[in-house]
């Protein structure tokens, strides 16, 4: 059990010039928990920072966020994140069961699991037979797979993915998007997922939270009507939805746009 | 056209939207096949081409040589096959053996000090600013001091020992193994960092796994270059006055003043040099660079 809570988060980029531009303006959400929370909005807005600074890797300027992870008996540690970055950042000289291995002797993963982890999340992404492979051998698709096996190799409270299907093609990525829904239903994974395409929230997302251009605010937060096993892609009423929510983020823009 | 919709405010769909079919065929079948493989009787007839070029390029030398011995005495300007003849009853004693061992002893002792201290000192450089400031005078200094000097100061020091031998190689090479991997740690891809840190890497496994495979070209760039310094001093210090080693050995030959003796340990030193070169050196690249597919496409 994971919770994420996102609180006035501040965030500026100095310039060039000396000045800051401000890249997150005061964003508030709190993440679905067991479940998986879009961030969609445009590019540049922030979305990648904002991940980041989940991560630990940014700080905010203002603000905070909150991660608390609870295990039961074993009381609350240090919650685990996977990342799927944007780009796959593989380590490109060790080969693909080596980058997972890489991620599971950082989280402390028992040595034992390694080799029933490796063949569980390699053969979900589907590249079971390329584990011996070193990853500038694999295509671009390819290697992000071996980015999103990564994340979920290590089994994490948090799941970070920044627009992990966008560099795939149009079969794959929807392949792995109903994969990905399925395994996040079945572990009852909480996750955040970045996105600029509204369907693919529509059809990821438990709740969607609804970025502006950058410096980036919420502009709204709506939760899924359907659960995950009812998001059919032919089913009209889920074209519905998703027509309606494309019809909001326009209406957004447009506001925006005469303001 | 497809059914996505992209969320972009400011302007046009920015993603292209195109069924891509093949891709996905591709993705399934592409890469089982093995990468980069090369149609067999080019490769062959390319490295054919290869050889006879370096072969071409040594005999051109020994040509030029072999001229240059038409215009003077044989004291000043031996001619090549008596040279080679010299090399050769230099190596069937079994002299050479025990005089390039010692030497080469002194480059490897001398050379792996300079490797075990210059390594971290470069990675902390390239990491924490304060030591980069701190180390960077002595270091560059270290870079402008001649060898020479070091090798003077050394065997003034130790006096004739192996220490000095050893000292003068490891001080003269360090600075310019440093330099070349503070560098190279300078210019490590600052993502990947960030992912050994999401993934709460040991700090063992930062330098391991992320640093040291990204100063590999580095690294052996500074191998090279550094080898090719340790020879050069080794060679001064034992000339100072060790009583073997092939310096001593050019001494010997000097003091009676056969060119042809001299000429003869150089090149017994030039093969040894090349057979580390070409041999080790480029064995050492291609084993730690497998996982880079050799794409040379650009070149001529
Ligand atoms: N390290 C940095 N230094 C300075 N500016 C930065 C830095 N990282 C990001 N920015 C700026 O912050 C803004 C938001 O960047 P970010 O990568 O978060 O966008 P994004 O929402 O992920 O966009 P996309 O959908 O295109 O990936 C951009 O304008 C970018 O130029
Ligand atoms: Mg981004």
């Amino acid at each position: 059990m994971a919770y994420v809570h996102v609180e006035q988060a501040v965030k500026s980029f100095p310039r060039e010039d000396g000045t800051d531009m401000l890249v997150l303006g005061g964003v508030s959400f709190d993440a679905k928990e067991r479940g998986i929370t879009c961030l969609l909005g445009p590019s540049g807005c922030g979305k990648s920072t904002l991940l980041n600074v989940i991560a630990r890797l940014e700080r905010l300027d203002q603000g905070y966020v909150e991660i608390v992870s609870n295990h039961g008996e074993s009381g609350t540690r240090l919650p685990q994140l996977g990342y799927v970055f944007q780009d796959p950042r593989l380590l490109n000289w060790k080969r693909v069961e080596e980058n997972l291995i890489f991620a599971l002797r950082g989280m402390d993963v028992p040595r034992r699991q390694w080799d029933e982890r490796i063949h569980t999340y390699l053969g979900l992404v589907g590249l079971l037979e390329f584990r011996k492979q070193y990853p500038l051998y694999l295509s671009g698709g390819m290697r992000q797979r071996v980015g999103l096996a990564r994340a979920l190799v290590i089994e994490p409270d948090i799941l970070l993915m920044d627009e992990p299907f966008s560099k795939l093609d149009q079969l794959t990525a929807r392949k792995l998007r109903e994969d990905t829904l399925e395994i996040c239903a079945r572990l009852q994974q909480t996750a955040l997922l970045v996105t600029h395409d509204v369907e693919e929230a529509a059809y990821m997302g438990d709740r969607i939270v609804i970025f502006s251009a950058r410096p980036a605010h919420i502009v709204e937060v709506l939760d899924n009507p359907f659960s995950p096993l009812e998001r059919d892609l032919d089913d009209v009423r889920f074209i519905q939805f998703k027509k309606q929510l494309l019809q909001t983020v326009l209406n957004l823009v447009k506001e925006k746009e005469e303001a | 056209m497809s059914s996505l919709n992209n969320f972009t405010p400011t302007g046009p769909t920015q993603r292209e939207e195109t069924l891509s079919v093949h891709s996905q065929a591709e993705s399934l079948r592409g890469a089982t096949e093995a990468p980069f493989r090369r149609a067999k009787p080019a490769a062959a007839r390319e490295m054919l081409k290869d050889v006879g070029l370096r072969v071409g390029s040594i005999v051109a030398l020994v040509f030029a040589w072999w001229v240059t011995s038409l215009f003077f005495p044989p004291t000043l300007v031996p001619r090549p096959w008596d040279t080679f003849a010299e090399v050769s009853a230099i190596v069937s004693t079994g002299n050479f053996f025990i005089e390039m061992g010692s030497t080469l002893r002194r480059v490897l002792v001398g050379f792996g000090i300079a490797m075990v201290v210059s390594i971290p000192l470069g990675i902390l450089m390239g990491t924490l600013r304060s030591l980069e400031s701190f180390f960077e005078p002595p270091v560059i200094l270290g870079l402008t001091m001649p060898g020479l000097i070091w090798a003077v100061l050394m065997i003034m020091f130790f006096g004739l020992t192996e220490t000095s031998a050893y000292a003068a190689v490891a001080v003269t090479i360090f600075p310019m193994l440093a330099i070349s991997i503070w560098q190279g740690t300078k210019a490590i891809d600052k993502d990947l960092i960030d992912m050994s840190e999401v993934f709460h890497a040991s700090a063992w496994s930062k330098v391991v796994d992320v640093i040291l495979p990204q100063l590999v070209s580095h690294l052996l760039a500074a191998i090279r270059y550094g080898l090719g310094l340790a020879w050069k001093v080794v060679v001064v210090v034992e000339m100072f006055g060790f009583s073997n080693g092939v310096g001593y050995q050019v001494v010997r030959g000097f003091n009676v003043f056969s060119m042809k003796t001299v000429l003869a340990w150089a090149i017994t030193f030039l093969v040894v040099m090349i057979v580390i070169e070409f041999g080790f050196i480029g064995w050492l690249e291609r084993s730690v660079t497998r996982w880079r597919p050799r794409v040379e496409a650009w070149r001529r």
